[in-house]
């Protein structure tokens, strides 16, 4: 855990509103850390799932407000982190379901654990995506239908998407969801993120952000 | 109490000694763990937070897994790192007199690992306040101060009564200091979503800083002002308008390194 200054290398426009950034330096990271990024726009700094793009570090950043645009516009960028715990999936093969905007984040995952790699997309993607990408509700569903003999399942989306895809998945392997919510701090001292579970609160940014669906929505 | 810088680390921003991965403790005056409660507590639901530019409501709730845990853990050595490296604050508060009373009871073995105990009278994410009896405040002012040896700080709101007679109170009752102010009852409606929790942030620095002014004009107490400072120029403020010591909450979420910049402007 440390304070750095990111550098931007490139800025990669995804689609209308989602954009890959790069930066220049190197951090040592597990496949679903985090780091809390500065904005103008916030007094809280912003958590956003780390990754990797032509093998730089990189994350994904969907253009939603003026703290968002603020992170695709800027050259330097102040945060901190890695935050959260990283994810290591049971034994067997698995499937990681994500948004475009979580693009960067899979590249580990699938480099060190045995899984497929399947994207969600509202749009069309500007530019080849090196996994297969469904575009719209109707084609994700029949997607997500399609998935069979997996030994678990790793969601990283917006909410709606998650719970989407607990839904029709739950009963076909354990699904892993990386949840999101308000965050302050990062690193556990502020409690403010801070989510019901069966087992009790959990804090997403040190018990999680990865926790089992089924803790939360059973 | 000397603390060298003059900046202190606020409890509830500062968790349990967490910002010791992003600080250097050499910036820290003195480091406030979260409030302490008697018995355990969960805290309210979430949501929890929400931020604009200029504040931050919490509606943490004082979550925290009370002093027999918190007594627990630092026997068995939790917080040697901290001690070793920080002077440490201990923030306590009860859900009514009674409590307050019984944490300092639990604690007063304890006191001396601790450069000084802060009672917290003036969360907003609880339903009781103590500053809202003066009567009741002060017999609980008179009993703590009897109970314990060490530096006596009492953080004060603006909810209750004015600042600077509720300060008269604490230092007529032998206390050492106030940490003026907390944050102020706030509430956020978006949409459905409704979260009742504390204000912080730049937007409190008037209030606080006129706070302090008062206290300072009608007390000799120790004062630590918390309250929107962002900055150095924000720290300069304080001290001109009669702090002893800064404290610096919401601010390390926009940028931990605020401490430092701090710091190396007072040391």
């Amino acid at each position: 855990m440390e304070n750095f200054s990111l550098s931007r290398c490139e800025l990669i426009r995804l689609n209308r509103d989602t954009f890959i950034v790069t930066f220049s330096e190197k951090i040592d990271f597990e496949p679903t850390q985090f780091i809390m990024i500065e904005t103008e726009t916030s007094i809280v700094r912003k958590p956003f799932g780390l990754g990797r793009w032509n093998d730089r570090l990189a994350i994904g950043v969907q253009v939603i407000g003026p703290g968002t645009a603020y992170i695709v516009r800027q050259e330097k960028l102040n945060a901190h982190g890695p935050c959260g715990k990283g994810f290591v999936p049971p034994k067997g093969r698995g499937a990681v379901i994500v948004t475009l905007a979580c693009l960067p984040m899979v590249f580990d995952l699938q480099e060190r654990y045995d899984c497929d790699v399947f994207i969600g997309s509202v749009d069309e993607p500007w530019i080849e995506v090196p996994f297969p990408l469904v575009v719209g509700d109707e084609a994700f569903l029949k997607m997500l239908q399609s998935l069979n003999g997996y030994d678990w399942f790793l969601v990283i989306g917006s909410d709606q998407m998650e719970k989407i895809v607990y839904d029709v998945l739950k009963d076909k392997a354990e699904v892993f969801v990386s949840f999101n919510e308000y965050m302050a701090c990062g690193i556990g001292a502020c409690r403010g993120c801070a989510k019901v579970t069966k087992h009790g609160l959990k804090h997403l940014c040190i018990d999680g952000p990865v926790l089992r669906g089924e803790e939360v929505w059973s | 109490m000397e603390l060298r810088p003059p900046i202190v680390i606020a409890s509830g921003v500062g968790g349990m000694g967490e910002y010791l991965k992003l600080i250097d403790p050499r910036y820290i005056g003195a480091y406030t763990l979260k409030t302490i409660t008697f018995k355990p507590r969960l805290g309210n639901p979430p949501p929890r937070l929400i931020a604009t530019e200029r504040y931050l409501i919490n509606s943490i709730g004082l979550e925290n897994a009370g002093v027999e845990k918190f007594i627990e853990e630092l026997e068995n050595g939790l917080y040697e790192e901290l001690f070793r490296k920080v002077k440490v604050i201990f923030s306590f508060a009860g859900e009514d007199f009674e409590e307050y009373l019984k944490v300092a009871e639990k604690m007063a073995p304890y006191q001396d690992r601790f450069v000084a105990f802060e009672c917290n009278f003036s969360c907003p994410n609880v339903h009781f306040n103590p500053l809202s009896d003066t009567n009741q405040l002060k017999k609980m002012l008179i009993e703590l101060r009897k109970k314990l040896d060490v530096f006596l700080i009492a953080k004060l709101g603006i909810e209750g009564a004015f600042i600077e007679q509720l300060a008269r109170l604490v230092e007529e009752c032998g206390w050492n200091g106030v940490t003026i102010i907390n944050t102020i009852r706030a509430l956020h409606i978006d949409g459905e979503t409704l979260i009742k929790g504390g204000i912080s942030g730049p937007v409190l620095k008037p209030i606080a800083l006129r706070a302090v002014y008062e206290v300072r004009n009608r007390t000799n107490l120790y004062i630590i002002a918390s309250g929107g400072i962002m900055n150095e120029t924000d720290a300069q403020h304080f001290f001109k308008a009669g702090a002893n010591a800064v404290s610096i909450g919401t601010a390390l979420y926009r940028d931990p390194t605020i401490v430092e910049r701090i710091a190396k402007r007072f040391l």
